[in-house]
């Protein structure tokens, strides 16, 4: 599999 | 960088979580939601409490087609990003 730069977004 | 031996562990009142509405897992704390995208999910798909940091690196290496050392740098800045939010322990 291919490795991609896991992102982190955050959420009334 | 996280140290090898550290041991990431998801506390007590977060849990990661199929959303099967949006077809996504997320990572469910306390009035907050993290929507998790693939490698975030596959990283915290190894975190179970028991693993240490090195392991889990070891493991996505051998999953992952890309360099140890680049797979190891994401997942430590990851998983420093979750303990930040106190979402995520590192034991030490």
């Amino acid at each position: 599999m291919a490795w991609s730069k896991p992102t982190i977004r955050e959420i009334g | 960088m996280i140290d090898a031996d550290v041991i990431p562990e998801i506390p007590r009142g977060v849990r990661v979580h199929r959303d099967t509405v949006r077809n996504l897992w997320v990572l469910l704390a306390p009035e907050r939601v993290l929507p998790l995208d693939d490698t975030g999910q596959a990283i915290l798909d190894r975190v179970d409490g028991t693993s240490s940091f090195g392991q889990i690196v070891t493991g996505l290496a051998e999953a992952y087609a890309a360099p140890r050392d680049q797979i190891a740098a994401d997942a430590s800045e990851f998983l420093t990003s979750l303990q930040a939010r106190r979402v995520l322990d590192l034991k030490s």
